[in-house]
């Protein structure tokens, strides 16, 4: 029970669960929200009021299909005024956005590299005639390597021929592992 | 009486078969696993599984998906404990204590303490869950189009409170939510909403693929964006559970667990406002409250206890109301009605017994966690030492087949992935996507209960008001609604601070 192993401090390449809080949106990214919102609302509103009354019908107008989008709409329009209102008076045409830090920086590069993997997997790779696990090999070793090459470790960042074999086996042995796992155990088809 | 005794028994016996038993430790152990790893959660434990448990028996699934939902709680206290990052936004209130004890040396026994607190109150919240599910569904029976349109209501005025943050924020999501539920066939007519002429948006949006991006896909991107790297504490010592902490905290543990329940019953109010609010009143009323954030056993029990009978607790809105409280809630009822059930009033008429056998399934998923956690914390926290790197695209892989998993749409795949994109710059921007999920889940029922109740009424608003049982729900659906209202806030405070002197003096004790 107790008479495992101590477990050796590791290093760890773990996320950390700052996003969140670091997410706090400053007044002026705030208002840019609130006149999105607003026009949202807005083009919800008016696609509502598009929609079919029914007439032919005889229906009861306050049951129209345009009812509910219609004032989910004009909730939009209200919440999204009162976002822009409120970081109108703290100070978001006073205030410009904060500059964005080397870290920051590196995020967003990060993201925007994870974003082109899931969408080239997702759209280009599933569902075109490559069979399940193949596409998804494919995907997997790619994310591996691209990422190994923006670590921050000097050792990692190198892509060598042992590096590859190690992505590569990954990716197929993981890729296998959930097909068989849906496709034989869940009876699940897969793309 | 006697028929409940009667039929909870016969769910408990219903599960006890071997294969049952080893999927519901099969879902603990992947609810745990997710719970360790820090950035996956509950939620995505329960979302994944749902799709990957669609050939099960409903029974058989939705006992897979509680467990997943225990373990997942329990399992975040690890990453709490032992690298100060809070493996599930419940476990946030264990980092200040627990890791304060992995630093000195006890990482073992602050583990020891979180699990003999969670089995502890785990079960103690089973025992509310029994007794509270069908005293307020035999009320709840009474709901029509008018009230269901309420509670509904309620549900998106929750979105404000769901995750703590910013209310504003938190009722645009909810608003988003409901309009996304809008998209497709709707309910009365089978008018087309917001289809554009394409096939595939006919079908509306589903569900699964909806809670899969916002969840799994986002998370995925936000720890594939971190670039941080982080490291983990040693665990020197035994990870046994100690009882004597347990019965020396014996009064903790009760504090705890019943505030925890009752924080679960608020619908809004998330498992992690069980650990804070626990956390506090152990504080307020300790001996040692120096020792609080320190490395105090009295603070971890107290967090850890009030966090895992909130489980329970939110059970019991989500079967006899459909109102889900908290995120790992909503996806959970969202499962339910994957698998043919369908929470709310009608619960206790359709599936009478199915209630007993949620009771039933949380106790299997405590005795679950009580299993990992003598024997499986070490080999389990090998995990972590997976690269997320590497775990991280192989997570993407299991969210693109949830996604795909219930209709075989790809469709569906591009709507998880159009969701999660979305869903990771809203959150950095400080939305939070738990009311999203309540306003998908609602959204149906929104409409249909408005447009249905005009209909009854003729299109008279007049009954929305003057039926009793809608009169208490917009009552209350308009105090908290304009609970958020400063102005309001601070008057009800003043009222409620006047009412508390006045029952001072009326007791002859002098005022403070």
């Amino acid at each position: 029970m107790n008479s495992a192993e101590p477990t050796h401090a590791t290093e760890m390449a773990e996320p950390q669960h700052d996003g969140d809080s670091e997410a706090a949106a400053s007044p002026r990214a705030d208002l840019y929200d609130a006149i999105g919102w607003v026009i949202l609302g807005v083009v919800v509103v008016v696609l509502s009021l598009q929609m079919d009354r029914l007439q032919d019908r005889h229906i009861n107008p306050l049951t129209v299909p345009g009812l509910v989008p219609g004032l989910l709409g004009v909730g939009m329009v209200i919440v999204g005024a009162i976002l822009g209102l409120r970081s109108w008076a703290r100070g978001a045409l006073h205030q410009a956005l904060p500059a964005v830090a080397e870290n920051e920086r590196k995020r967003r590069l990060r993201v925007l590299l994870a974003v082109i993997l899931c969408c080239g997997y997702s759209v280009v790779l599933l569902g075109h005639g490559l069979p399940f696990w193949v596409a998804s090999s494919i995907y997997v070793t790619c994310s591996i390597l691209a990422f190994d090459r923006m670590s921050s470790d000097p050792v990692k960042r190198r892509i060598g021929l042992l590096a590859v074999a190690k992505a590569l086996l990954i990716g197929v042995l993981s890729s296998v592992a959930v097909w068989l796992v849906f496709e034989r155990l869940f009876l699940v088809r897969l793309p | 009486m006697l028929q409940g005794l009667q039929d909870l028994g016969s769910a408990y016996l219903s599960f006890m078969t071997p294969m049952t038993l080893l999927y519901g430790l099969g879902g603990a152990f992947v609810g745990l696993v997710m719970g360790i790893l820090p950035g996956l959660s509950a939620t995505l434990a329960i979302a994944l599984l749902t799709t990957m448990t669609m050939s099960l028996d409903g029974n058989v699934a939705i006992l897979v998906l509680i467990c997943s939902y225990v373990g997942a709680l329990y399992g975040g206290s690890r990453t709490a404990i032992l690298l100060n990052i809070p493996g599930t936004a419940a476990n946030a209130a264990s980092c200040a204590d627990g890791y304060a004890l992995a630093q000195q040396g006890q990482a073992g026994r602050a583990i020891g303490i979180a699990t003999s607190g969670a089995v502890t109150s785990t079960l103690l919240g089973v025992v509310f869950l029994a007794t509270l599910t069908p005293l307020l569904a035999n009320v709840a029976l009474k709901f029509g189009a008018f009230e269901f349109f309420w509670l509904a209501l309620f549900g998106v005025t929750l979105s404000g409170s769901i995750v703590g943050g910013d209310p504003l924020k938190g009722w645009m999501m909810g608003l988003v939510g409901l309009l996304l539920a809008q998209v497709g066939e709707e309910s009365l007519y089978a008018y087309q909403r917001f289809t554009f002429g394409s096939e595939a948006l006919a079908g509306g949006i589903g569900l699964i693929p909806a809670l899969v991006g916002a969840f799994g896909l986002a998370e995925v991107l936000m720890a594939l964006s971190d670039p941080i790297e982080r490291k983990i504490h040693d665990l020197t010592d035994s990870v046994l559970p100690r009882w004597r902490d347990l019965i020396q905290y014996r009064w903790t543990v009760l504090r705890s667990g019943l505030i925890g329940v009752f924080t679960g019953l608020l619908p809004g109010v998330g498992e992690d406002a069980g650990a804070w609010v626990s956390y506090a009143a152990a504080k307020a009323v300790s001996k040692e409250r120096e020792k609080f954030g320190k490395g105090s056993i009295d603070g971890l029990m107290a967090a850890e206890t009030g966090d895992m009978s909130s489980v329970p607790g939110h059970l019991v809105p989500v079967l006899s109301l459909g109102v889900p409280g908290s995120a790992p809630s909503a996806v959970l009822m969202a499962a339910m009605i994957i698998h043919g059930v369908q929470p709310g009033p009608m619960l206790i008429v359709e599936h009478p017994q199915f209630i007993y056998h949620v009771v039933a399934m949380t106790t299997l998923a405590s005795f679950a966690i009580l299993l990992f956690g003598l024997f499986g914390v070490r080999p389990m926290l090998q995990v972590l030492k997976v690269p997320r790197n590497i775990l991280m695209p192989i997570v993407f892989l299991l969210c693109a087949v949830g996604a795909f998993a219930v209709a075989s749409r790809l469709f569906d795949i591009y709507v998880m992935v159009a969701i999660g994109i979305g869903a990771y710059f809203l959150r950095r921007r400080g939305y939070e996507m738990a009311p999203l999920v309540l306003g998908l889940v609602l959204g149906p029922l929104l409409d249909k209960s408005l447009r249905r109740g005009l209909v009854l009424s003729d299109g008279s608003l007049v009954p929305f008001f003057t039926r009793p049982i809608s009169l208490v729900l917009a009552t209350i659906t308009i105090f908290m609604f304009l609970l958020y209202v400063p102005q309001f806030r601070s008057a009800v405070g003043r009222i409620g601070k006047t009412i508390a002197r006045g029952a001072r003096s009326a007791l002859g004790r002098s005022s403070i």
